[in-house]
């Protein structure tokens, strides 16, 4: 490529040392204007076209990447170990701010995760349940819908992101209807959810993904066969089946490889075998079938929901157990046993037998396990989250090598890294 | 449970394995075990891991069988048998998970709230309460009667430190018991009958014997509360660091119980050898004591002074006077202070020379011993003192009759027992104290010390047996413990050169100790312990 430089260390003029090459005007004939060493760029912690804080040292030769040092952890907040000081109630505010582009899925892993030692897995309410997977598949779409729409606009495609952040908003504000927050939601209760759905969720709903259907038809149209759009992601950053199961690879990224692992399928949770949907599964590899996986899940997604919508049950939200159970608040106010419950409750955190557990659901990226070890007391002796971002991050410098700089962005985009997922 | 380090001679602490003939064996819930003759089935059970709720059982106390909240099935046995009371006999088969003996337990405890009041929100024992614990982890059930409740004294002013809510009692008598038999003085009784029971002084009578304040600890309920902390904090949110009261001379285990840096109160810890279950209340009381009068700053000449100031002046007075003769200077040892800050200013004093060696301590205080915990004298740590100043082969006077050579006194703490006033005021005092009072005010030098619950350390009680304290909390300001606050002293002091002191650990002290006195040659450092939330301290209550 580059012919090595001929000049000699020791004939460098000062503006050479201070410029680390020559002038153009100072150049012999059989000199190159670039100089042959590779150069060493970040890209992060703060890069416009990175959404996600994450540090990458870049080693390129002209354009091309030779290495990419990825170095993750400036979301870093202690999960597991604050959750060790926490009830486990009080971890669901944590867990929201794991993926907190989906954080129900997260509030329903960890309370899968706790209800799993306390012997509750498969005692809650059936409307309990249905309403997580309403939450769930929420979650997922906003999700998805984050990553379609900010990858595109990293990639130019700017009315794709606008169209997908309002679907995601509307789908935010119907979620902070139902739980009172917009992002951080809390929602999700060990033994069933915090309340029942709010009035009118199902018209809402209902009309919220019917515009949803519209607009995919049109970001869809915009992107699919745009010439821009595929130059950029068709053949960048593929994996083969092979390297994404021996990398550990989950979700949309193992999928869009050609593995057919969905934990919703194939180690089924809450109402989802009374539902129907498919898996869809890609065979490149590649950003591009990335991209077609996540919109044909959104699709699935919009179908799960439309069937919870038919088939939700009535009836109460909360396992009818005095051990997760808050009393009714006039109850706590009035009889002192409920008040003694709900101080225990509150104060010393629901008691968990001695044990250790793991349990996982499909989060949007994938995989996302909790695993607790407990003491009996009213908090995790030790807390473990089995994040997909983490995995799916080390995966990312053998994804960027050889490829252009530009190319970091797409690839970095549907690897889809949650800062708070992958930092823990 | 203690972590006391005893000296080689004292016995195991650990008794011997019960032989065949002092042993019986029983099977609780299908599970066998061997207990010693006499155990109860309760405690044969808890040995089990099997927790069987009880209110008025407490093993420090005589067994009343009263609140028959321990009831269990003993085959052979028509009736349920109150387990505390019950002892274990060969080949007995209990069971305490039974449908009758659970059902009775649940209907006991439905009774016993039956009257409680709805207090818990503003209740001093909530979190550390054993019905709040009984019925989160026994019942959990809610009540089938809905009468109102007995109302009876919310505010009975029971004596000068203790006061009764009679609404929150459940009559179980612990606090009864333990004024019998820990104070050897009968202060409270039961009055009236049935809803109309409730917990009393005796006619012309007052809660006002020295250990009054075990009832609290005791107490199942917030029915007695300490004047002292009620109201003051949540029990939930303190830290409890275990340690040893500095009160006086028996050493009673105890857990400070803290929080923003300082203590709010001392409970009593088991120790079986010591205290038992039990403290004083003089000793509880004591650590109001860590919050007056302290030196957060060293002084020089009455003014504040950094540390590297204070150390150059103590060491340019110290190094004139010992180059001149190790006749003028005076050292005196504190009773009051741990085994390692002591031990730290004799190896001083033995490098520097110094021949003039006192221990000084507070005077006795003869009223005080009273054959149970409290004995007349009031420093922790004379016994101490006297082994390590033996040891190292000082003549320590025990009350400071100066020569009139002396000019200059490095004192450790803030006695100086036989020295008038006037007389102190001529010398050059540099002073390693925790409080700045008495000769410390008129000090040339003061240095401020960490006091006992602020520093890892041991400390001698009358019966020689070595206990570890360990650091609660940070010592306020500058203060640093006294042992490091003399090897900064002897780094700085261009006398004793060939024996430089350089711990840098308390624990390092602590063995250089161990190797000097020979009676302590066998102790070991216990590790530190870390501060236990008593939030998620579990079965607490």
């Amino acid at each position: 490529m580059v012919a090595p430089s001929t000049t000699e260390p020791g004939s460098r003029s000062l503006k050479q040392l201070v410029l680390g090459r020559k002038d153009v005007q100072d150049l012999s004939d059989n000199e190159q204007e670039l100089p042959p060493d590779l150069m060493t760029v970040n890209m992060g912690p703060s890069h416009p076209a990175m959404h996600g804080t994450v540090r990458i040292v870049l080693t390129v030769d002209g354009e091309r990447i030779v290495a990419g040092d990825v170095q993750p952890g400036y979301l870093h907040r202690c999960f597991e170990k604050e959750s060790e000081h926490a009830t486990y109630t009080q971890v669901f505010p944590y867990t929201d701010r794991l993926n907190y582009v989906s954080p129900m899925i997260n509030n329903c892993g960890w309370a899968m995760a706790v209800e799993k030692l306390m012997g509750l897995t498969g005692h809650i309410p059936r409307r309990a349940e249905y309403i997580r997977v309403i939450v769930s598949e929420m979650s997922r779409m906003t999700d998805h819908l984050t990553c379609i729409g900010a990858s595109a606009m990293e990639l130019g495609a700017f009315t794709a992101f606008l169209y997908f952040l309002k679907c995601r908003e509307w789908l935010y504000e119907l979620l902070e209807k139902v739980s009172g927050a917009r992002l951080t939601h809390s929602y999700v209760r060990i033994g069933g959810v915090g309340k029942d759905l709010p009035e009118n969720f199902h018209a809402d709903l209902t009309l919220c993904l019917d515009q949803i259907v519209k607009i995919m038809v049109e970001v869809e149209g915009l992107l699919n066969n745009n010439k821009i759009f595929r130059d950029r992601m068709a053949g960048i950053g593929a994996m083969t089946k092979e390297d994404a199961i021996a990398t550990g690879c989950v979700g949309p990224i193992a999928r869009s490889a050609g593995v057919d692992y969905d934990v919703r399928k194939d180690y089924p949770y809450s109402v989802y075998p009374e539902l129907e949907f498919d898996v869809p599964v890609g065979t490149t590899g590649d950003c591009y079938d990335r991209y077609l996986v996540r919109i044909e899940e959104l699709k699935q997604c919009i179908r799960i929901l439309r069937q919870c919508l038919q088939q939700i049950p009535d009836g109460p939200v909360m396992a009818d157990d005095p051990r997760v159970a808050l009393p009714p608040k006039a109850a706590t106010y009035n009889t002192i046993e409920s008040m003694i419950r709900h101080f225990k409750h509150i104060m010393d955190g629901i008691k968990v037998p001695a044990g250790e557990a793991y349990a996982f659901v499909e989060g949007g990226n994938g995989e996302l396990g909790f695993y607790i070890v407990a003491d009996g007391t009213g908090r995790p002796y030790k807390a473990y989250v089995r994040s997909p971002s983490f995995v799916h991050l080390s995966t990312a410098a053998q994804l960027i090598h050889g490829h252009l700089i530009a190319d970091v962005v797409p690839i970095f985009g549907m690897i889809n890294m949650i800062g708070g997922e992958c930092d823990k | 449970m203690t972590d006391a380090v005893k000296p080689a001679a004292a016995p195991a602490a650990t008794a011997p394995a019960p032989t065949p003939s002092d042993s019986v064996s029983l099977t609780i819930d299908g599970m066998a075990v061997t207990v010693k003759k006499g155990t109860n089935v309760l405690e044969a059970a808890r040995t089990l891991g099997i927790d069987i709720s009880a209110f008025c059982y407490h093993p420090g106390l005589p067994v009343v069988a009263q609140c028959r909240q321990c009831l269990v099935s003993v085959e052979k046995n028509p009736k349920l048998q109150p387990s505390c009371q019950q002892t274990c006999g060969e080949g007995m088969v209990v069971h305490t998970t039974d449908p009758q003996s659970t059902l009775a337990r649940k209907q006991q405890l439905e009774f016993t709230l039956l009257n409680h009041p709805i207090d818990c929100p503003i209740c001093d024992k909530a979190g550390e309460c054993t019905l709040q614990r009984l019925y989160f982890e026994h019942d959990n059930a809610d009540s089938r009667v809905d009468v109102p409740k007995v109302h009876k004294d919310k505010v009975v002013d029971l004596g000068p430190t203790i006061v009764l809510d009679q609404e929150r009692c459940i009559l179980c008598s612990r606090c009864i018991r333990t004024c019998d038999e820990v104070a050897g003085e009968h202060q409270l009784e039961f009055a009236h009958r049935g809803d109309h029971e409730v917990l009393t002084t005796p006619p012309g009578a007052q809660l006002d014997n020295p250990y009054s304040l075990n009832t609290v600890d005791v107490c199942p309920v917030g029915a007695l509360t300490s004047k002292d902390f009620r109201f003051t904090m949540r029990a939930w949110e303190l830290e409890a660091t275990p340690s040893v009261c500095n009160g006086c001379a028996t050493g009673c285990n105890i857990e400070i119980h803290h929080k923003h840096g300082r203590a709010w109160r001392l409970v009593p810890r088991h120790n079986p050898e010591v205290n038992k279950y039990w403290m004083c209340d003089e000793g509880r009381l004591t650590y109001h004591e860590l919050r007056e009068h302290r030196l957060a700053a060293a002084l020089v000449d009455g003014l504040p002074a950094g540390w590297d100031r204070a150390i150059r002046a103590a060491a340019d007075h110290l190094t004139q006077a010992l180059s001149a003769s190790p006749k003028t200077v005076g050292v005196v040892l504190s009773a009051e202070y741990s085994n390692e800050d002591n031990f730290t200013l004799g190896k001083l004093a033995k490098a520097w020379g110094v021949t003039n060696v006192y221990i000084a301590g507070k005077a006795a205080v003869p009223e005080r011993a009273d054959g149970r915990l409290r004995v007349a004298d009031v420093n922790a740590n004379t016994n101490g003192v006297v082994l390590i100043a033996q040891a190292l082969g000082l003549p320590a006077k025990h009350t400071v009759d100066l020569s009139p050579d002396v000019r200059t006194l490095v004192m450790l703490g803030t006695e100086l027992p036989g020295i008038d006033a006037g007389k102190v005021r001529e010398l050059d005092l540099i002073a390693i104290s925790a409080y700045e009072r008495g000769p410390v005010a008129t000090a040339k030098v003061a240095l401020p010390a960490a006091a006992w619950a602020e520093a890892a350390g041991t400390i001698t009680n009358a019966a020689n047996l070595v206990q570890r304290m360990h650091a609660a909390f940070a010592p306020p300001g500058q203060a640093l413990p006294a042992w490091e606050a003399l090897v900064r002293l002897a780094q700085a002091t261009a006398v004793g050169t060939s024996n430089k002191l350089s711990f840098a650990h308390a624990r390092e002290v602590f063995k250089d100790m161990t190797q000097t006195v020979p009676v302590w040659s066998a102790l070991t450092w216990a590790r530190e312990a870390r501060p236990l939330a008593l939030r998620f301290a579990g079965s607490r209550g």
